[in-house]
């Protein structure tokens, strides 16, 4: 199948490769992602995907091959630099800060865009109380956009774990990303849970952020994603659309198995229902 | 050539101490996480007690008074470890284990200083002399601390290697978890191999009283020179200790015919600085 | 806002109590204590920084106030400078400690960091009483001269309180904006979840350098401030058993939490005094009470007041 897609890359990864001492995590993989869709990468267990989205933000150096973000390079970059190129992320594990509040949370999400140095701070705290009052205001306005800004002053340990997910996206959007990864986010969601974040990750790439994510759950995949690649071993099988992946000889042998495609027809007949 | 050679003794002698004094942290580092920032103060005790209680008090015999102070130290190593080190290690930060710990040697620096007051002694038969081996002149010393800590260090493989404590004492300090679930009391275990560093830093105590006489500084420079030699050699790994320890002991010695003899104290720190930011595996830390 | 009239509050009467207590001290012996607890406090909430927020374990407190005292008393003594100039000098060798300190704290952490910070301690210690020709050795340095403003020099023990009362509202107000800003949120990030941190865009080498030179400078001004009181300092004092008391202070008045750190600081310094009344044992039974503390009241005292979620939480929760 060839690549029928229009209009610009927002993400291109070119023979990337990941290999930790002797073992080969991710192989020789190439993927583009166009603007204003919503990308997906599946793969069975093991198959890499966590090692491509961490060599993609920065947080695993490449062994080889090139990443660009638009027309910059972000292979090689620092991951800081790489979020700086508005790119952001959310994790596979949650990782929020325990000891802030939600607030708080989102506050230091956004702190990259608070510019004054460290002599202003101490000099001017008129200025200081400003740039603080702006990014509070922010974080305000992005928890009333996902729908917890009741849960501002909590801390992230007396939460339920859907309430995290969606604070961890929350935090993921102050920094005013173009682009946003995200790493398993229906993992560990119950049914409704899970729907409450798919529709406000619909939101999300609605107001106009496009979206790379990795995910196990098939509903979620096919429902929202525009395209989809998939890994197995560390190497491309596949790429195209839903509906080709779902007819795809070669990814129903290695991933979805053979009994899948019943109950992805009966899932989709589910959605439809809804 | 002679000078060479009982150089090397001395340097080879001192830096059993210090691998002695790795192995015994790195025994309870291993078992609960804790680096037990009093380690010197279980020195001191030992040597307190072994001198200044079973020898000049009560006048035993010095094989008696050895055996008597390694029991001693059994003991309080197992009350500290059930007191302080169990419920210090289950606190997620090792800040508190820090400060328990020093905390912990200062009662004993205090207990010591008021049990047996704050002026230093010695023994004056023990361990002293020197025996010529061909031309070459060796203090009596040294030839003992050679012998007495091969001897520690291997019974301690074996006991890691044959006993069923030593192979649950290596469990535990794996995955305490996996321990506890295949049936070994974790917090006894712990007791007991804080109980056996206890003897352990007795050892040292006594072994050094010739070297360094009995006063309340006798064991700090020791112990901070032992977190030296763990880190050259490989943190958390016995064999690391041992060699880091020897190799510190001839480095030392043969480094005071460098430089000034009183930055010889210097040079142990040196080396912990550039290893912890070069190689912070330290020598053997890879092998693990 | 509730709380923050509250805070402004309990500062102005904490304020108004400090500037009123020496009226009612005429013993010189008490006043010195007060003075040792300004420093005191000085130290632990300059140290809260590094080890409170970001969670690096710095027992180096000694070698870095031992830097900033001899920067100062050197270039006082030797080169007959403006003592206030020395001053500025200690507060200069504290960046330099801080950058030069923070950058290990990049490759290692936890207890590797503690012995990284305690071997640079022990090298300074022992180049201060070796180095005789320029610090004196172990006699160390005498006849400092005391700060002066306007040709008035700062000679009693009271004058010397106020002055350095002032200096130490001005560092303790500062850090208390520091920890409630987008900096003090930084150090708690790094210390809570470092890889966050990174994809949110921020530096962690920037943050945690920056945590330690602040550390460093509050150190270093501690220690200038204290030689230019005193008069003389030596070398023997500055071992590991100093920069314990120094983390004691501050878990037992709270980790990350200003007014705890202030607590921790007044408390620890004043208890072995009240408890003098036990002559040889005093030592001992301050020991004994202190690790009481640590296994039971690991948040510090302040946590007796404020409801944060627990800085110390049980492993595998």
């Amino acid at each position: 199948m060839g690549d029928q897609r229009q209009g610009k890359s927002v993400l291109t990864l070119k023979n990337v490769t990941k290999r930790f001492s002797g073992l080969v995590a991710v192989d020789n993989l190439s993927l583009e992602m166009k603007e204003r869709t919503i990308h997906a990468l599946i793969g069975p267990n093991g198959a890499g995907k966590s090692t491509a989205i961490n060599m993609i933000t920065g947080l695993l150096p490449l062994t080889e091959g090139e990443i660009y973000h638009g027309d910059t390079k972000i292979s090689g970059m620092n991951a800081h630099q790489i979020a700086q190129t508005r790119c952001s992320r959310t994790f596979q594990n949650l990782k929020l800060y325990p000891s802030m509040t939600v607030k708080e949370n989102l506050m230091m999400g956004g702190m990259m865009d608070m510019k004054q140095g460290f002599f202003p701070f101490i000099f001017s705290p008129s200025k200081a109380l400003k740039e603080e009052k702006m990014v509070s205001e922010k974080a305000e306005q992005i928890l009333e956009f996902i729908g917890i800004q009741d849960l501002a002053k909590e801390y992230p340990s007396n939460m339920p774990y859907g309430k995290q997910k969606l604070a961890e996206l929350a935090r993921s959007l102050m920094s005013d990303p173009r682009l946003l990864f995200l790493d398993e986010p229906a993992a560990g969601l119950n049914p409704s849970e899970r729907v409450e974040f798919v529709n406000i990750m619909m939101k999300v790439f609605d107001s106009g952020i496009d979206i790379f994510l990795i995910e196990h759950n098939m509903d979620v995949i096919m429902n929202i994603s525009h395209y989809i690649t998939v890994i197995s071993f560390g190497s491309k099988i596949a790429e195209g659309t839903p509906e080709e992946i779902q007819q795809d000889p070669v990814v129903i042998k290695a991933y979805l198995g053979d009994r899948y495609k019943q109950n992805m027809a009966r899932g989709a007949a589910h959605a439809e229902s809804r | 050539m002679q000078v060479l050679i009982q150089l090397l003794i001395t340097g080879i002698a001192m830096g059993f101490i210090y691998a002695l004094v790795s192995i015994e942290y790195t025994l309870i580092w291993n078992a609960t996480g804790l680096l037990n920032f009093s380690h010197d103060k279980f020195i001191l005790f030992g040597a307190y007690m072994f001198a200044g209680s079973y020898v000049l008090g009560l006048g035993l015999p010095p094989v008696l008074a050895i055996l008597c102070t390694l029991i001693t130290m059994f003991l309080f190593g197992v009350l500290s470890a059930l007191i302080i080190f169990n419920p210090l290690s289950k606190l997620s930060t090792n800040l508190f284990a820090v400060i328990g710990t020093v905390i912990l040697g200062r009662i004993i620096t205090e207990s010591v200083r008021l049990i047996w007051g704050p002026l230093p002694f010695t023994l004056d038969n023990f361990l002293r002399g020197s025996i010529t081996i061909g031309s070459v002149v060796v203090s009596k010393s040294h030839i003992v601390i050679i012998i007495v800590c091969s001897l520690i260090t291997i019974g301690l493989q074996l006991f890691f290697k044959m006993t069923k404590m030593g192979k649950a004492m290596r469990c535990v300090s794996e995955n305490k978890v996996a321990a506890s679930l295949m049936g070994i009391h974790v917090p006894m275990n712990i007791a007991f191999t804080v109980g056996l560093s206890a003897i352990i830093c007795a050892t040292i105590g006594i072994l050094v009283i010739p070297i360094f006489n009995v006063e309340l500084q006798m064991s700090s420079m020791i112990g901070l020179k032992g977190f030296a030699c763990g880190v050259i050699g490989g943190f958390g790994y016995l064999p690391g200790a041992i060699l880091g320890g020897i190799l510190l002991g001839i480095v030392e010695i043969f480094g005071s015919m460098l430089i000034p003899s009183v930055y010889k104290d210097c040079l142990s720190f040196v080396l912990l600085i550039i290893f912890l930011l070069i190689k912070p595996s330290g020598i053997l830390g890879n092998k693990r | 806002m509730k709380s923050k009239k509250r805070v402004i509050l309990i500062s102005i009467g904490a304020i108004l109590f400090a500037m009123i207590l020496p009226l009612f001290v005429s013993n010189n012996y008490h006043l010195n204590l007060m003075i040792q607890v300004i420093i005191n406090v000085i130290i632990v909430v300059g140290l809260n920084f590094i080890t409170g927020l970001t969670g690096q374990m710095n027992l180096g407190t000694a070698g870095i106030f031992a830097m900033g005292a001899y920067t100062s008393s050197l270039l006082a003594t030797k080169l007959g400078i403006n003592p206030w100039i020395c001053f500025i000098m200690a507060i200069i060798m504290g960046v330099v400690i801080g950058v030069g300190l923070g950058y290990p704290s990049l490759r290692v952490s936890g207890v590797y960091l503690a012995l990284t910070t305690i071997g640079f301690s022990e090298i300074v210690r022992i180049l201060m009483t070796n180095l005789t020709d320029i610090t004196g050795g172990a006699l160390g340095v005498t006849g400092i001269p005391v700060f002066s403003i306007f040709g008035h020099k700062f000679q009693t023990n009271k004058e010397i309180y106020y002055l350095y009362l002032a200096i130490a509202i001005f560092l303790i107000y500062n850090a208390y904006r520091i920890v409630n800003s987008k900096w003090g949120r930084a150090f708690l990030a790094v210390k809570d979840n470092p890889d966050a941190v990174e994809a949110g865009g921020i530096n962690i080498a920037t943050i945690k350098i920056m945590a330690f030179t602040l550390t460093a400078i509050y150190t270093t001004i501690a220690g200038s401030l204290y030689s230019h009181y005193v008069g003389f300092i030596n070398p023997s004092a500055y071992n590991l058993e100093y920069s314990i008391n120094y983390v004691v202070m501050l878990v037992i008045g709270g980790i990350g939490s200003v007014p705890g750190n202030i607590l921790g600081a007044i408390l620890v310094t004043v208890t072995p005094e009240l408890l003098r009344f036990m002559e040889n044992y005093y030592w001992l039974v301050f020991s004994i009470i202190t690790l009481l503390f640590v296994i039971f009241l690991p948040n510090g005292i302040i946590s007796l007041f404020k409801e944060r979620p627990k800085f110390i939480k049980e492993r595998g929760k």
